[in-house]
C-alpha cells in the first residue's frame, strides 16, 4: 500500500529522532452495511477508511499518531512532529542509520474468502437477507424483523523499525437477525448474529432462512417467559456465545494490559490454580476463518494459539509487544487493534473453554432449584476488582433437574475470580459465537466460545 | 485534495449526474497526554477525517463515504451511494433545501494552552490521586483534547461550516480497603483548557469511589431508591432517547409511540433538549443537515409533548422538525440529543432506601425496546436519612416508564455528564424499585 522507500524513510526518521522502537500501521478498509426492517432496505452503506498509525517507543513511553493524509510530505511531517513531541526534535542519532532490511511475510490465505467483497450484486445479497427474514417469522406474535449484513475487506501493513513488514488481508462478513415479538404482554426480541472470517459462503455455513428461524423462536421464548427470579442460586450456561461469561469474567483479566499494571485481579498468578480443575481456557488466532482469527496481530506478529488455563492453573497472559516489555513475558502474537486511530494493545482473538467429559444432561441432574442461562447478550468487567455482569438473553427456570418455564431479563452478576471457581463440571458441547469487544484499543471482532457448564451459585438478578 | 476541495468535487458529480446530493465533510485533530507511575506515558496526535455523502436518487436515498480523497476514491462513493439509493424500497427521500448557514466558531482559543501545561495537568490528576493512602493501582490518568471542524452542502443550496471542540481530564483508578476494591473513572470536560482542575477532578474521584469501600452484599427486596444525576443520565441516555426518537417510533420500536399528549410521567418530571445553550458541551448552530438549532421541550410535567425529529421523520409524520438531526461522515442519517436534561424540582429529603451512584452493564442489560431493566450498580444504603454503608453485588431493576410515574421528588442542582450527547440530571427520588442482591 506504501512504497518501501517511504515506510523506511519514516521508520529511520523516527529512529534517528532518537526512539527505540517505530511501527508503521497502515490499512485501507472497504466496508459495506445493509439493513432490512421488515423487508425494507433502512440503510445501505458503503465506506473506504484509509490511514496510517505511527507508533514509537522511548523505553517503555509510547507516542502515537494517525492521519489519513498518506503522501510521503504528510506522513514525514507527522513523523517529525511526533518527535518534537518527545522534544527530542534536534538530536539526530546514530539510531536507524544504514538501511532497513525488511523480512517480508504476506498472509498466505488461510482465511481467505471464496466469494470476495467485489463479487455478485447487492441483489443477491438482498435476496439472501429475505430468506432471514421469512426465516424468523415463526409466529404470527413476531411482528418485526430487522437484519444486518456486514461485510468487511481489509488491507493491513505492519513495518517496523526491527525489519517486520506483514502483509495481512482480513475479509469477515456478519448476518445478525433480531426478531421483535409482541403480543398484549408486551415486546420481546430475539437476536442470532454468526460472524465469520470469510466471504458470502458465510450463508453455506449459516444458511439466512435458519438463522432468522432461531431469531425468532427466541423472542417467542421470550415473549412467553415470565420475569426472571432473584436471589444466589446453581446456574447452568448454554455452549456457544455463553462463552461470553468467560470472555467478560476471565478474559480481560489476562490482557497484559491490565496485568502490567497489576490492575488485573489476576496479575502475578503465573503457575497459580486460579480456576477450578475442569477448566482449560484458550485463546487461539488461528482457528481456521474465526470471526477473531487473523494471521498476524496489529504488531506484525504471526497470531498463535495460546493455552491461557489449563486444568485450572494459569498458564499464560495474553501478551502484546509493550506488555511483553513491561512484563518480561513472551508476546503472544495477542495486539490488537480498531483501526489505524487506535494504538494496539493485547486483546482476545477467539477465546474459549475447552470441552470437557461431563454429558450435557449430567450437569442439570440434582439442580432443585437454578437457572438455565441457554443463551447471553453481552456483558461487561471492571478488572481491578473483577466485578462482572452480563445479562441472559434466553432463559429457564430448572426445577428438580429439569429445565421448565423460561425467564426474561434475568442479569448474572458477580466476582471473575470467585465464579471461576465454582465452575463444578463441563460438557463435551463446544461451540463458538461472534461478539464485537470494546476496550482500550476499540471495537474488535472477537469469538467466544464453551461447551455447557455448571456453575455451583451466582447472584441472579432480576425482578423481586 | 482538501476536504473543501472533495467536498465540491462530489457536489460537481453529483450535479453532473443528475442526482440530488448532500455532502459532509469533517476534519479534526487530537491531542491525548496519558500519564502513569510519575511519567507520560503515552501521547497521542492526530488529523482525521473524511467525507460522506447522502443522495437521494427517485425519491430514493443512498449513503457511502471515504477517507481517501482521491479522484477514484470520490468516484467509488457516488457509484455506490447512487447504487446503495436504488437498492431501497421505499421512495418519498428528499433533501431539504436550505441556504447560507455561515461559519461559526463554538471553540475560540479555549484549548490554546501549551503543551507542556497539559501534560503537567495529566500528571497532576495522578499525583492528586496517589495522595489518598487507599489508593491500590492508578491504570491511568488522561489530559485529552479534540477540535473538529464541520462542513455540510448539499445540492439543493445548504452551506455552512462550525468548528467546535473540548478538553478532557480523566482518571482510572482501583481503591481499597482491607479487602474490598473498587475500580472506577472520573471524567471532566470543558471547552476552556484553564477551567479544568487536576485537583478536583483527583478529588471528585477519591470521594466518589471511597466512599464505596467496604461494601456489604444487599439484600434482595424492593427499596425506595435515590438515582444520583450520573446513574439517572446513564438511564435516560439509553431508555429515554431512544424511546423519544422519531426514527424509532416510525420504525415500531418505541413503547412511546401513539402518547403524544398523554401523561407518561410524574408530573414534577420536564425534560429539555437545548442545543442553544450557551457554552453547553454540545451546543451547535445547525443540525446534520442544515436545521438551525432550537430548544425542544419533549416531555412537560409529565405531559409528552413531540419526539426528536430530523427532516425525515417529521414529513413523515406531519409535524415540526425539530432539529435532531445527527450524522458522521461515516454514518446514516440519524437522531441524537444535543444538550438533553431533567429540570431541576425542589429537593429531595433523604430517608431511607438506596442511593444508586452507578450502573454498569448498560448495553447488556438494558432493553430500550422492551423499556425493562436490570442492572448491576453500586450504591450506599440509607437509614434515617444517614449513609448507614455501601453496598455491592446488587442489580437493581424494573421498566423505565415505570420508573418515570414513580418518581417522587427531584433535587435543585442540575449536574451534567458526558453520555451520548451531554445529560443533565438532578438527584432523582423514585418511590420503589426492586433490588436483587444476595
Amino acid at each position: 500500500m506504501l512504497a518501501e522507500t517511504l515506510v523506511g524513510d519514516v521508520l529511520q526518521r523516527a529512529r534517528a529522532g532518537g526512539a527505540d522502537y517505530a511501527e508503521l500501521y497502515v490499512e485501507r478498509w472497504r466496508r459495506r452495511a445493509l439493513r432490512v426492517l421488515s423487508d425494507e432496505v433502512k440503510e445501505a452503506t458503503s465506506g473506504i477508511e484509509y490511514g496510517a498509525g505511527l507508533r514509537l517507543f522511548y523505553g517503555t513511553e509510547v507516542v502515537y499518531a494517525y492521519t489519513n493524509d498518506l503522501n510521503p510530505q504528510s506522513l514525514l511531517e507527522v513523523t517529525e512532529t511526533l518527535v518534537k513531541l518527545k522534544g527530542n526534535a534536534g538530536q539526530v542519532d546514530d539510531l536507524g542509520r544504514g538501511g532497513l532490511d525488511f523480512r517480508k511475510a504476506v498472509a498466505q490465505g488461510l482465511h481467505a474468502p471464496q466469494i470476495p467483497f467485489t463479487a455478485r450484486d447487492k441483489r443477491y445479497r438482498l435476496e439472501r437477507i429475505h430468506e432471514a427474514e421469512a426465516g424468523a417469522q415463526v409466529g404470527p406474535q413476531v411482528k418485526q424483523v430487522q437484519t444486518n449484513l456486514l461485510e468487511w475487506d481489509q488491507e493491513v501493513l505492519i513495518a517496523t523499525s526491527e525489519g517486520t513488514w506483514a502483509e495481512d488481508h482480513r475479509v469477515r462478513t456478519r448476518l445478525y437477525v433480531t426478531a421483535i415479538a409482541q403480543d398484549e404482554s408486551g415486546m420481546q426480541t430475539g437476536v442470532v448474529g454468526p460472524g465469520l472470517s470469510m466471504g458470502l459462503e458465510l450463508f453455506d455455513r449459516y444458511p439466512p432462512a435458519e438463522v432468522g428461524r432461531q431469531a425468532g423462536l427466541q423472542a417467542l421464548t421470550n415473549l412467553r417467559a415470565k420475569p426472571a427470579p432473584a436471589g444466589t442460586m446453581p446456574v447452568v450456561i448454554g455452549n456457544g456465545f455463553g462463552g461470553v461469561i468467560f470472555h467478560e469474567a476471565l478474559g480481560h483479566l489476562l490482557e497484559t494490559t491490565s496485568v502490567a499494571k497489576k490492575t488485573s485481579v489476576l496479575s502475578d498468578k503465573l503457575g497459580e490454580k486460579v480456576a477450578s480443575d475442569c477448566v482449560t481456557y484458550i485463546d487461539d488466532g488461528t482457528t481456521l476463518h474465526g470471526w477473531g482469527s487473523q494471521e498476524f496481530d496489529d504488531e506484525g506478529m504471526a497470531t498463535e494459539r495460546t493455552v491461557l488455563i489449563e486444568n485450572g492453573v494459569l498458564k499464560s497472559y495474553m501478551v502484546d509487544k509493550l506488555g511483553g516489555m513491561l512484563t518480561g513475558y513472551r508476546p503472544t502474537g495477542s495486539g490488537r487493534r480498531q483501526d489505524y486511530t487506535f494504538a494496539p494493545t493485547s486483546r482476545m482473538r477467539n477465546t474459549f473453554i475447552a470441552p470437557g467429559h461431563t454429558p450435557k444432561e449430567k450437569l442439570f441432574e440434582g439442580i432443585e432449584y437454578g437457572l438455565y442461562a441457554a443463551d447471553m447478550g453481552g456483558g461487561q468487567v471492571r478488572p481491578g476488582s473483577g466485578e462482572y455482569n452480563f445479562g441472559v438473553k434466553e432463559g429457564y427456570i430448572i426445577r428438580k433437574g429439569r429445565v421448565e418455564e423460561p425467564v426474561r431479563g434475568a442479569m448474572l452478576v458477580g466476582k471473575g475470580p470467585d465464579s471461576i471457581m465454582k465452575i463444578v463440571a463441563v460438557s463435551d458441547d463446544l461451540q463458538t459465537g461472534a461478539g464485537m469487544c470494546g476496550s482500550l484499543s476499540g471495537s474488535i471482532p472477537t469469538e467466544v466460545g464453551q461447551p455447557h457448564l455448571l456453575i455451583s451459585e451466582i447472584v441472579v438478578g432480576g425482578q423481586a | 485534495m482538501t476536504f473543501e476541495q472533495a467536498r465540491d468535487y462530489l457536489l460537481q458529480k453529483a450535479r453532473a449526474m443528475g442526482i440530488d446530493a448532500e455532502v459532509l465533510a469533517t476534519h479534526s485533530r487530537e491531542l491525548t497526554v496519558q500519564a502513569h507511575g510519575g511519567k507520560v506515558e503515552e501521547i497521542t496526535q492526530a488529523t482525521q477525517g473524511g467525507v460522506g455523502v447522502r443522495v437521494v436518487v427517485e425519491g430514493k436515498t443512498g449513503y457511502a463515504y471515504t477517507e481517501e480523497r482521491t479522484p477514484e476514491a470520490l468516484d467509488w462513493v457516488l457509484a455506490e451511494a447512487h447504487e446503495n439509493a436504488l437498492l431501497q424500497s421505499e421512495v418519498g427521500g428528499f433533501l431539504p433545501v436550505g441556504g447560507e448557514l455561515g461559519r461559526h466558531d463554538l471553540l475560540g482559543e479555549g484549548l490554546s494552552a501549551p503543551l507542556e501545561h497539559k501534560r503537567q495537568a495529566a500528571l497532576d490528576v495522578e499525583s492528586g490521586l496517589r495522595a489518598d493512602p487507599r489508593m491500590r493501582q492508578v491504570q491511568m490518568t488522561r489530559y485529552s483534547e479534540n477540535e473538529t471542524q464541520a462542513a455540510l452542502g448539499s445540492t439543493q443550496g445548504v452551506s455552512g461550516a462550525y468548528r467546535n471542540g473540548y478538553g478532557a481530564l480523566m482518571a482510572y483508578a482501583v481503591m481499597g480497603e482491607g479487602g474490598s476494591l473498587k475500580q472506577s473513572f472520573e471524567l471532566d470536560i470543558s471547552k476552556e483548557f484553564h477551567s479544568l482542575d487536576p485537583g478536583r477532578t483527583a478529588q471528585e474521584f477519591i470521594q466518589k469511589t471511597g466512599r464505596l469501600l467496604g461494601a456489604r452484599p444487599l439484600k434482595t427486596g424492593r427499596y425506595k431508591a435515590y438515582f444520583e444525576p450520573k446513574a439517572f443520565g446513564q438511564l435516560l441516555a439509553v431508555m429515554g432517547m431512544f424511546m423519544l426518537s422519531a426514527k424509532n417510533v416510525l420504525e415500531g420500536k418505541s413503547l412511546l409511540s401513539g402518547r403524544i399528549g398523554q401523561q407518561i410521567a410524574s408530573e414534577i418530571f420536564t425534560l429539555v433538549d437545548d442545543p442553544t445553550l450557551k457554552g453547553g458541551l454540545a451546543s451547535r448552530p445547525f443540525d446534520a443537515e442544515g436545521t438551525a438549532a432550537k430548544r425542544t421541550v419533549l416531555i412537560e410535567n409529565g405531559v409528552l409533548q413531540t419526539f426528536a425529529h430530523n427532516s425525515e421523520t417529521a414529513r413523515k409524520m406531519g409535524v415540526e422538525n425539530t432539529g435532531h438531526a445527527s450524522r458522521s461522515y461515516k454514518g446514516v442519517l440519524g437522531i441524537a440529543p444535543t444538550n438533553l436534561f431533567v429540570q431541576p424540582g425542589e429537593g429531595v429529603k433523604m430517608d431511607n432506601g438506596i442511593v444508586v451512584t452507578d450502573m454498569m452493564g448498560l448495553h447488556a442489560g438494558a432493553n430500550p425496546i422492551s423499556g425493562e431493566f436490570s442492572l448491576q450498580a453500586l450504591g450506599l444504603k440509607l437509614e434515617g436519612g444517614e449513609t448507614a454503608y455501601p453496598v455491592e453485588n446488587f442489580t437493581v431493576a424494573g421498566n423505565f416508564l415505570e420508573l418515570l410515574s414513580q418518581i417522587s421528588a427531584l433535587g435543585t442542582e442540575l449536574e451534567w455528564h458526558p453520555m451520548m450527547g451531554i445529560v443533565g440530571s438532578p438527584m432523582v427520588e423514585v418511590a420503589e424499585l426492586s433490588f436483587a442482591g444476595a
